[in-house]
C-alpha cells in the first residue's frame, strides 16, 4: 500500500510517496505557478511516473501548505507546522528546533523528546527573510538564486542590510552595487539579515536555544549561505538539513496519511 | 445614515424576538441598536467617554453616554469602516496606530459621531483613547473632564478618584442644567448590584465542562454590559441570559465529547465579520468560552458610599495597573475556566495589545497554556489575511490537540 503526501507553497508544489514501511519511494517538486490545481496534478503524476504505480493504488493522501484545501482527492488537510514537523522527526529524530523557511513563510517549531509540536512561531504580514524575499535580491544582484549559495564565501562581514523590509533591502542592495562593494559582502549581509529575523523567530519559542539539535526544511535551506549565517547567529551550531529540505511537509503529510488510513482500518 | 442604521437593526431584531425567534445576544443586540439611536436622535444628551468611566453615574444623570470604542468597533461590524480610518492619516495619524480610534477620528471629521454635550476622558485603559477623546473634545469645541484612575485600590486611591468622580458630577450638573437626584442615584446603583448579581451566575455557568455557551454569545459582553450599568436595559440583558444559560445547563447533562478543546481570548474580538469562531467550532470541535474581560473584578456598590463603590470598579478593571495584575487576572481565569489554550490577536497598534505580549505569554506557560498570538488589526478588515490566520489558528489546534 502507498500514501502521498503533497505541499502546495506559494513557490513551489511538492509530493513524495511512501511505501507501507514508510520508505520513501520517490519524490517530485514543481513550480506552483497561477493555478495550483494544474501543480496538484503535474506532481502527482511526477511521483507516480517515476515509480510505475497506479494512481488507484495509493490508499491515502494528505495535503498541506497554504493550498491544502485544493486537493480534491485528500482525506485530509493538516497544516504544514504540524506535517514539517511529523516530516523531520522521519529524517532528523534529535532535531529539537525546526526552522522551515519557504516562499512567502517562515517558521520555527519547538518539538518534544516525542517529536510533538510544542509551541510555534510565524512570520507575520511581511516576507522579508523569506525565499520571495532571495529572489528579489538575486535579481537586484543580477545573479541565479543557485549560484547566491556559495556566493558570500570569502566575505569579511561589515556589511548590514535591512531586516525589516524586501522593498527597502532591495534598495539597500541597488545602492551598494552603485557604490561598488563587492558581492560577496552584499550577499553575507543579505543572509545575516535572514538570520537575524530568523533568529528571533527561534527566541520566541525558546529564549535560550543553547544545546539543543537545530535542523532546517524548506526551499531556503538549499542555500548554503543561509544556513552557515543561522547557524552563527544561533552560536556556531550545527544545523541539520535533510537531503530533500524543500520535501520535508510532503513527507510528514504521507506519514500522516499513513496514519490516518491505518487508524481508519483499526 | 447612522440613525437609518440603527433604527433598522432595532426594528429587525424586535421583530424576530417577537416572532419567538430571540437569545440572549438578540436582547443585548437590541438594546445596542437602542443605545445608537439615542446617540443619534438629536433629542439627547450625549457624552463620549472613555472606557473606565462610570456610566451608572451618567445614566442617573440621564445623559447618554458612550465609550469612542464602541464607534469604531460599530463601523468595522457594518463593514464600512476603511474610509473612515483612511481619513485619519489625512490629519496625521500613523497608519501604524490604534484603527479602533483611527475609525472614530474619521468618522468625528467626516460628521458621523453625533455632537456631545460634553467629553468625560478616562486615562485607562489606554492613552491613545484619551488622546482621541481630547482631538473630539477641540473638534467639538465642547468641555472636557478626565478622571486619572489610579493604579492601585489603596484607601487613598480610591478617595482621590471617588473626588474626581464627585467633581465630575459637578461638571455635569453645570452643563446640563440637571442636578443628581439622589434618589435616581440609588436607584441606578441598585439596578448596577442587580445586574452585577446575574452576570456573575451567567459566568458561574459559562465556567461549567463543557460550557453552556457558544464562542459569539459572550463575545465583547463585559466591557459593552458597563454602558447599561444603572438601567432597566442591563438587568434584562442579564436576566435573559442567566435564564437560557440555566434552561441549556439542564438540558445538555454532562457530556465533554461535545467540547474537545476550550479557549481563552485575550483583550477583545475581532469586530469585522470573520470565520474564526466558525472555523474553531465546525472544523475543530474548539469553543471560545471565556474572554479577558468577562470577569467581575469589583464588589456590590455600598449606597452608603456609592463614590467610592465606583471608584473601586474603575480601578478594579483588569487592564488597569501593572501588566503583572493582568496576567495574574488571566490565568485565574485559565484555571478557573480550565482552558486548554489561549488565542491573543495582538490587536495591531495598541500597546494594550502587543506591548505585553511576550509577559502574557509567559504567564500562561506558567500554568501550563499554550498562547496562538495572532497579529490582526481587529477593527481594519482591510488588514486581514484570512489564509495565514486559518493556518496559525489550525496549526495551534493540531498543537493543542497532539497535546491533550
Amino acid at each position: 500500500m502507498f500514501y502521498l503526501g503533497i505541499d502546495i507553497g506559494s513557490l513551489s508544489c511538492d509530493a513524495v510517496l511512501i511505501d507501507h514501511e514508510e520508505a520513501i519511494l520517490a519524490t517530485a517538486v514543481v513550480p506552483t505557478g497561477a493555478r495550483n490545481l494544474e501543480a496538484i496534478a503535474r506532481v502527482t503524476e511526477n511521483v507516480l511516473h517515476k515509480t510505475g504505480i497506479p494512481k488507484k493504488d495509493v490508499k491515502g493522501i494528505v495535503s498541506t501548505g497554504y493550498g491544502r484545501e485544493r486537493v480534491q482527492e485528500r482525506i485530509g488537510a493538516v497544516t504544514e507546522i504540524t506535517c514539517h514537523a511529523r516530516g523531520i522527526a522521519a529524517l532528523k529524530p534529535e532535531a529539537r528546533v525546526l526552522i522551515d523557511i519557504g516562499g512567502q513563510d517562515s517558521k520555527a517549531i519547538l518539538l518534544d523528546a516525542e517529536q510533538k509540536v510544542m509551541d510555534f512561531a510565524m512570520n507575520d504580514k511581511c516576507a522579508a527573510g523569506t525565499g520571495r524575499f532571495l529572489e528579489a535580491m538575486a535579481r537586484a544582484l543580477q545573479v541565479d538564486i543557485d549560484e547566491m549559495a556559495n556566493l558570500d564565501l570569502g566575505a569579511q562581514g561589515g556589511l548590514t542590510i535591512s531586516s525589516m523590509c524586501t522593498v527597502f533591502a532591495e534598495s539597500e542592495v541597488v545602492s551598494l552595487i552603485a557604490d561598488g562593494k563587492p558581492v560577496n559582502e552584499i550577499v553575507q549581509g543579505l543572509n545575516r539579515a535572514i538570520a537575524t529575523r530568523t533568529l528571533a523567530l527561534v527566541k520566541r519559542i525558546v529564549a535560550n536555544p543553547a544545546g539543543l539539535p537545530v535542523a532546517m526544511s524548506g526551499g531556503v535551506a538549499h542555500n548554503a549561505g543561509v544556513v552557515r549565517a543561522i547557524s552563527a547567529a544561533l552560536g556556531g551550531v550545527a544545523v541539520l538539513v535533510p537531503p530533500q529540505p524543500d520535501t520535508v511537509g510532503a513527507l510528514g503529510a504521507a506519514l500522516i496519511a499513513k496514519e490516518k488510513c491505518e487508524s481508519f482500518r483499526g | 445614515m447612522m440613525k437609518e442604521y440603527f433604527d433598522s437593526l432595532e426594528s429587525g431584531l424586535q421583530s424576530a424576538i417577537a416572532q419567538g425567534k430571540g437569545s440572549p445576544r438578540k436582547t443585548y443586540s437590541l438594546e445596542l441598536a437602542r443605545l445608537g439611536q439615542r446617540l443619534y436622535s438629536g433629542e439627547h444628551k450625549v457624552a463620549w467617554c472613555g472606557i473606565a468611566a462610570p456610566y451608572d453615574l451618567l445614566n442617573a444623570m440621564e445623559v447618554t453616554s458612550c465609550f469612542v470604542e464602541f464607534i469604531g468597533a460599530m463601523l468595522a461590524s457594518t463593514g464600512i469602516v476603511g474610509d473612515f480610518i483612511e481619513a485619519t492619516e489625512q490629519i496625521g495619524y500613523s497608519s501604524d496606530s490604534c484603527s479602533y480610534h483611527r475609525a472614530v477620528s474619521g468618522a468625528a471629521m467626516k460628521g458621523l459621531m453625533p455632537k456631545p454635550e460634553f467629553l468625560i476622558g478616562t486615562t485607562c485603559p489606554c492613552s491613545g483613547g484619551l488622546a482621541v477623546i481630547e482631538h473630539l473634545a477641540a473638534h467639538f469645541e465642547k468641555q472636557l473632564f478626565v478622571l486619572h484612575i489610579p493604579q492601585n485600590e489603596s484607601r487613598e486611591e480610591v478617595r482621590h478618584l471617588a473626588e474626581q468622580m464627585r467633581a465630575m458630577t459637578s461638571f455635569v450638573s453645570k452643563i446640563t442644567g440637571v442636578p443628581l437626584d439622589p434618589d435616581k442615584l440609588k436607584s441606578a446603583i441598585g439596578k448596577t448590584n442587580r445586574t452585577r448579581e446575574i452576570i456573575t451566575q451567567v459566568y458561574a455557568l459559562a465556567r461549567q465542562v463543557p460550557s453552556p455557551i457558544n464562542s459569539k454569545e459572550l463575545s465583547n459582553f463585559g466591557i459593552v454590559m458597563a454602558l447599561f450599568l444603572g438601567t432597566d436595559a442591563g438587568v434584562t440583558i442579564a436576566e435573559t441570559y442567566l435564564e437560557e444559560l440555566q434552561k441549556r445547563t439542564q438540558s445538555m447533562g454532562s457530556n465533554p465529547a461535545k467540547e474537545k478543546i476550550r479557549l481563552l481570548w485575550v483583550q477583545n474580538r475581532i469586530q469585522f465579520k470573520n470565520p474564526i469562531e466558525n472555523l474553531l467550532e465546525q472544523e475543530y470541535g474548539a469553543k471560545i468560552v471565556i474572554d479577558e474581560l468577562n470577569d467581575i473584578t469589583w464588589d456590590p456598590i455600598d449606597n452608603g458610599d456609592i463614590y467610592e463603590g465606583l471608584a473601586r470598579r474603575s480601578i478594579s478593571i483588569p487592564f488597569n495597573g501593572s501588566i503583572q495584575k493582568r496576567i495574574t487576572h488571566l490565568q485565574k481565569l485559565a484555571q478557573d475556566y480550565r482552558i486548554d489554550g489561549a488565542i491573543n490577536p495582538c490587536n495591531w497598534g495598541c500597546r494594550q495589545g502587543t506591548g505585553a505580549r511576550g509577559m502574557i505569554e509567559e504567564g500562561f506557560k506558567a500554568v501550563g497554556i499554550p498562547v496562538l498570538n495572532l497579529e490582526v488589526d481587529c477593527v481594519d478588515p482591510r488588514k486581514f489575511t484570512e489564509g495565514q490566520v486559518k493556518t496559525r489558528i489550525e496549526a495551534f489546534l493540531e498543537m493543542v490537540e497532539s497535546r491533550k
